[in-house]
């Protein structure tokens, strides 16, 4: 177990390593706004661009510039300073980390209480009215764009703009440590939107998985047995079927934890996705290298966290 | 079941530790599989909504015209009112008109164009790639696979999400990028959205290769002296091509919301080329007033990935060997 | 100073207020109420709120309320500077080579920072670290490039700015560029800096007088209590700063600015809510909402001036009958449409705004009366008898495609679709790119090499009431750098030039107003860009909020509005 703990980590490490030097490499190699004239401001003669130029190190080769980087971001988790106004990148990214954790978490509660039901029921009533309509709405909820139900459901039913005013708008995002009514009310909406789809795929995966097991040859020795179906499902069907969703689950959390960048942008939720989209808007580039960066930790880190969890389940993983 | 799923927050991820092949039987005639899909009426109204829309696009002057619609680029300050504000439906814009004064409804018909050629050029590229990456993985084995697998595995495990948004704004916002190779606009979107797509395709198509390999006709022709090459193009990829097929037209809708995401954020499709998600993205300035706007584009996409997740689920299940389930 | 991003609205000089804008914008009334927290709303964030390197509209209004600069303006007037930090007028020597200011005897900083007296040599700290590259001031070479020693600066001591005791500044120049120079000492620049205990902060880049703005050394009546860059920004009182020693009354206890919120929820919020104004520019719904509903909620505050930049040196802008032509093409009713319609702005025919001295003497609103601009909505016939004249028989231009390079913000990127409309019916194939602002300005606008044929979305705002502030850096063929030029179209012309340095050298103000008129009439005469339009700036607040307009920032004054009872 120790050694597979230890080559999982190592590739984690190499992972994050490359992740790094790609997105290093793409904004190097592809620059957008000339970060020393943008220090420098609207008028400032070429001179002083050049100075900058030279205390910001732009003029040394691409590999020390990536050293220089590296090496603050590994010694001192430093990740720059934005271009935009001189806020160093890795504060703003601490300040945006709650909004995104409330976002997730909470619809994470959200998706399971919905998806798991109605995927267990769509598998029991195979074909089935029920079944025929939840799968039906699931579909539909996996191919409409999250960022345009955020819309809609903005249009139809936030307090400021909607035609049926019941929930708080966007923007209205409150730090739990400051009013948790306000937090709660502010979160409903995009709770509900973020989980859509995911409850959706949710429900299809379990239905699938479990009308699978329901097949298995221990489903039928335990119906055979004479064990009540609701036993017979919840029991042994379910507890097969879910093993999958958990790793789902595992992955979703740490993409989200990224920063669910189409959700924060639609709600104006101030975590660390809007921060990435208005980073893009402002051609933000250590900002939105920072925040890269830092969504690709947490994507990372939960594939380690899955893959460890399996080796712990199923020893067989560890080949 | 869909195995690839971007329509979510996440987009692009890895849906479960290993992206299942569909069950898929050699033995499924086209004739057998069409069949079937005969027989779902929910895949024939999503095929018939496919078919329209594709026609549509191909013929968006045509149909604007004939909908007495204004051309897609054509800005009319008229239909603006006095602060600039877009005008909502009408007898003149059946959808209304945009903040430039621009008719909604043959944007939309022409940005329908932008969606399927976007999504099907990056499946397109996506598929070529991922067979040919995994045929090659899966028929060689060794350390062939072992590397090939081992990039798939990385892929799968990046943020692509975030890659797609970094590249993409880096290509859009320079001149290109690669040496001006991918130009900014519709090649980065189509690259980004193919590079995050191949790794799925090119699982399914090792793993086919890989039990393909230990068929006995397979292994017959090779004990006849069959050359790789020859074994490749003759009994695996005509073998693969079922699979694959079905599978593409999971990716498909997948590759749509893609492209509608990026240009959402800004770093797809860029103006004046206009695409759904841009269009939704530039709505949400005035979408309390000028709802017609935001919701048009929204309604098109939704329908358009509709069709094509009905039809890819219910071929799926007409490949399936075991028959529906 | 370009417009969209940074903005210092200056200008006066006009004969009469009447008629150019600036009837309606409320300024400071008998009777304020003083106390209570005034929250501020808006979406785009601070850029850099050291006063050494601050040159953006949303900067301005903190540091003006935190810092005291040598000169500064009173809200309702902007064409005299006011003593602030100076302690009278600033004395310019008869050879104009001599800037004399002595500063106010008694002002202190605020406290946990320096506990002395506010003394010369602060100013001339200040004024120094701005030529450095860790603060990196954007204007200092521009305006205060001319004192002795300052073309080697690097944030050193700079010879030209004496400090003969701690009182007294003198500024000693190269050039007789006195009357100018003084005007110039009302940037945030000559906020005084106290070397011993900013050094620290100066020696990272960027400065933490920056990136941390609340350990500054404030003199204004406010401090900046606490920052979070993106979204939050207090101010609190200035224990120290007393009302006798400055014109402003700083009614407000608090201000609390929200950063990074959308325009359209801000807008909804200050006008239906209490205590809140705007802190940059809202949304077009919600300004026709208040014209439409809540009139008296709503002002609108002169700015400066947006154009189209037509490269003039490469082709096949370098004939000036192309250049006509697209000037004559453009439909200018649609560009204005784009920001809002009338209320947001007129139509402009010539680059001098209503509130600049010399509008009147280019032609006021009417124009200087080329036929090039005659019609606001465009002049198809005019443009292809131009097209005609630079060899396209057909009156359609035929050559290859042109390289446009706009803005990817709103709603500049709906100008630059206009633009490319209007110049795609002339016949031109245009290849667009929108870019983010900065991208537009550092990789393509600004730098000559980069041969962009168009600059769809540049404007200027002067530094400070005088036409050399709104011509000089746009049009004079010095003002053409490699990099971070202000010259977008390139214009290279001996009469232009000339021009500006008559009108420079001329000190009776009726006559210099005149003299940069007529600099005015040439450039447009020579159709290097197409003027557009004249801003006026939209700014709400709620109903309970006694707002005072600081006309040369054309934003709200916080050391001047109230709360209302």
């Amino acid at each position: 177990m120790a050694a597979y703990v230890l080559r999982r980590l190592g590739w984690t490490v190499i992972a994050l390593l490359a992740v790094s030097a790609i997105t290093f490499a793409i904004f190097y190699a592809l620059p957008s706004a000339d970060p020393a004239a943008l220090r420098a401001g609207r008028q400032a003669n070429p001179a002083l661009i050049e100075r900058i130029r030279h205390t910001l190190a732009l003029d040394q080769p691409v590999y020390v510039q990536y050293w220089r980087y590296m090496k603050q971001v590994v010694a001192h988790f430093d990740f720059g300073f934005s271009y935009q106004d001189d806020a160093p990148v890795r504060q703003q990214i601490l300040d945006r980390l709650p909004a995104t954790i409330s976002l997730t978490l909470g619809a994470v509660v959200v998706w399971l209480a919905i998806g798991l039901p109605v995927g267990i029921v769509s598998a029991i009533m195979r074909r089935r009215l029920v079944d025929r309509v939840s799968m039906g709405g699931a579909l539909v909820a996996i191919s409409a764009p999250v960022y345009w139900l955020g819309l809609l459901s903005l249009y139809l039913f936030s307090k400021d703009i909607g035609r049926l005013p019941l929930f708080d708008g966007a923007g209205t995002y409150e730090p739990i440590s400051q009013d948790a009514g306000a937090w709660f009310g502010s979160l409903v909406m995009p709770w509900v939107v973020l989980a859509a789809t995911f409850a959706a795929f949710y429900a299809r995966l379990l239905r699938g998985n479990l009308s699978e097991a329901m097949g298995e040859d221990y489903v039928r020795t335990a119906r055979a047995k004479g064990l009540p179906e609701r036993r017979v499902v919840l029991n042994h069907g379910v507890r097969t079927a879910i093993t999958p969703i958990v790793t789902v689950l595992g992955l979703d959390i740490g993409i989200l934890l990224g920063g669910a960048i189409l959700t924060e942008t639609v709600f104006d939720v101030p975590g660390v996705g809007r921060l990435l989209f208005d980073a893009i808007q402002h051609a933000d580039l250590p900002m939105i290298q920072g925040t890269v960066l830092f969504g690709a930790f947490f994507i990372v880190v939960a594939n380690l966290v899955v893959d460890m969890a399996y080796a712990l389940l199923d020893p067989r993983v560890r080949l | 079941m869909s195995t690839v799923d971007v329509t979510r927050e996440s987009l692009p991820h890895v849906v479960a530790a290993e992206p299942r092949a569909p069950r898929i039987g050699a033995r499924s005639t086209p004739a057998l599989v069409w069949r079937r899909l005969r027989a779902d009426r929910w895949a024939m109204a999503g095929l018939a909504a496919i078919v329209l829309v594709v026609a549509v696009a191909i013929a968006a002057p045509l149909v604007v015209r004939l909908a007495g619609a204004a051309p897609p680029d054509l800005q009319s300050p008229g239909a603006l009112d006095a602060f600039g504000l877009p005008t909502g439906p009408s007898s003149r814009h059946l959808l209304g008109v945009d903040p430039l004064g621009r008719d909604v409804l043959s944007r939309v018909v022409y940005c329908l164009r932008v969606s399927l050629e976007v999504a099907f050029l990056a499946t397109g590229l996506a598929v070529v790639v991922g067979v040919l990456v995994g045929v090659l993985a899966g028929y060689r084995r060794g350390w062939v696979d072992t590397l090939l697998s081992r990039l798939m595995d990385f892929q799968l495990a990046f943020p692509i999400l975030l890659l797609g948004i970094g590249l993409a704004s880096a290509c859009s916002l320079g001149r290109g990028c690669l040496g001006g190779l991918v130009q900014p606009g519709l090649t980065v979107v189509v690259f980004v959205i193919a590079l995050a797509s191949w790794p799925y395709v090119g699982r399914i198509a090792r793993g086919e290769a890989l039990s393909l390999r230990e068929q006995p006709f397979v292994e017959a022709a090779r004990s006849l002296g069959a050359s790789d090459m020859r074994v490749v193009l003759e009994d695996v990829m005509p073998n693969l091509a079922a699979p694959v097929v079905a599978y593409s037209m999971l990716i498909v809708p997948t590759n749509i919301l893609l492209e509608a995401a990026l240009s959402y954020l800004g770093v797809g499709v860029q103006p004046p080329q206009a695409s759904l998600g841009q269009m939704i993205s530039d709505a949400t300035a005035t979408f309390d007033t000028a709802w017609w706007y935001m919701l048009f584009p929204g309604l098109a996409l939704l329908v358009v990935v509709l069709a094509f997740n009905v039809v890819g689920g219910a071929l799926q299940e007409a490949l399936d060997p075991r028959g529906r389930r | 100073m370009a417009v969209a991003t940074a903005a210092l609205a200056g200008c006066g000089g006009g004969a009469s207020q009447g008629g150019h804008g600036l009837e309606g914008i409320p300024g400071p009334v008998a009777g304020q109420q003083r106390g209570g927290t005034l929250d501020v709303v808006s979406h785009d964030g601070f850029q850099n709120l050291d006063p050494g390197a601050s040159y953006f509209q949303l900067d301005y209004q903190v540091v003006y309320a935190t810092h005291r600069p040598l000169f500064s303006f009173r809200p309702d007037d902007f064409r005299r500077p006011v003593p602030d930090l100076a302690a009278g007028p600033a004395r310019v020597s008869q050879d104009g080579r001599t800037v004399t200011v002595r500063i106010h005897p008694d002002l202190r900083y605020s406290p946990g920072t320096v506990s002395r007296p506010v003394r010369s040599g602060d100013v001339k700290y200040a004024i120094e670290r701005g030529f450095g590259s860790v603060v990196a001031n954007g204007y200092a070479s521009s305006y205060f490039g001319d004192l002795v020693g300052a073309d080697h600066a690097r944030g050193g001591p700079i010879a030209g700015i004496e400090t003969p005791d701690q009182r007294t500044l003198v500024f000693r120049l190269t050039k007789p560029f006195g009357p100018t120079f003084a005007d110039a000492l009302s940037l945030p620049l000559t906020a005084p800096v106290p070397p011993e205990y900013a050094r620290r902060f100066d020696r990272r880049s960027p400065s933490r007088y920056d990136s941390d703005p609340t350990v500054q050394a404030f003199t204004g009546p406010y401090v900046i209590r606490r920052y979070q860059a993106g979204k939050l920004l207090e101010l609190a009182r200035n224990p120290v700063w007393r009302s006798s020693t400055d014109f402003r009354p700083a009614y407000l206890d608090r201000v609390v600015w929200r950063i990074g919120v959308d325009p359209n929820i801000a807008g909804r919020q200050i006008l239906s809510g209490r205590r809140m104004v705007n802190g940059d520019t809202p949304a077009t719904a919600i300004v026709a909402r208040a014209v439409r509903r809540q009139r008296r909620q709503i002002n609108f505050a002169p700015q400066g001036n947006r154009y189209i930049a037509l490269n003039t040196q490469v082709a096949p802008f370098d004939d000036v009958n192309v250049r006509r032509a697209v000037v004559a093409g453009m439909d200018r009713r649609a560009l204005q449409l784009t920001r809002g319609g009338k209320v947001a702005g007129d139509v402009a025919t010539h680059f001098l705004a209503p509130t600049a001295p010399g509008f009147e003497a280019a032609g006021g609103y009417r124009g200087p009366g080329y036929d090039f601009l005659a019609k606001p909505q465009g002049d198809l016939a005019v443009a292809r008898a131009y097209l005609r004249r630079a060899g396209f028989p057909s009156g359609r231009y035929s050559g290859p495609p042109i390289l446009v390079v706009g803005d990817d913000s709103d709603p500049a990127d709906k100008t630059a679709q206009v633009v490319q409309a209007g110049l795609r019916r002339l016949g031109f194939r245009v290849r667009l790119r929108l870019l983010a602002t900065d991208t537009m300005y550092s990789r393509f606008c600004n730098v000559p090499a980069a041969k962009v044929q168009v600059c769809p979305n540049v404007g200027w705002l002067p530094d400070f009431p005088d036409g050399y502030a709104w011509l000089f850096a746009p049009f004079d063929s010095q003002s053409i750098e490699p990099e971070n030029n202000t010259n977008w179209p390139q214009l290279r012309n001996a009469r232009v030039d000339a021009a500006i340095v008559r009108a420079q050298s001329i000190t009776q103000p009726a006559a210099r107003a005149r003299a940069w008129g007529q600099v005015d009439r040439i450039v447009t005469g020579l159709a290097p860009a197409v003027p557009w339009f004249w801003d006026r700036t939209p700014n709400i607040e709620s109903r309970d909020v006694q707002g005072v307009i600081a006309q040369w920032n054309a934003a709200w004054d916080l050391s001047f509005s109230s709360l209302r009872r």
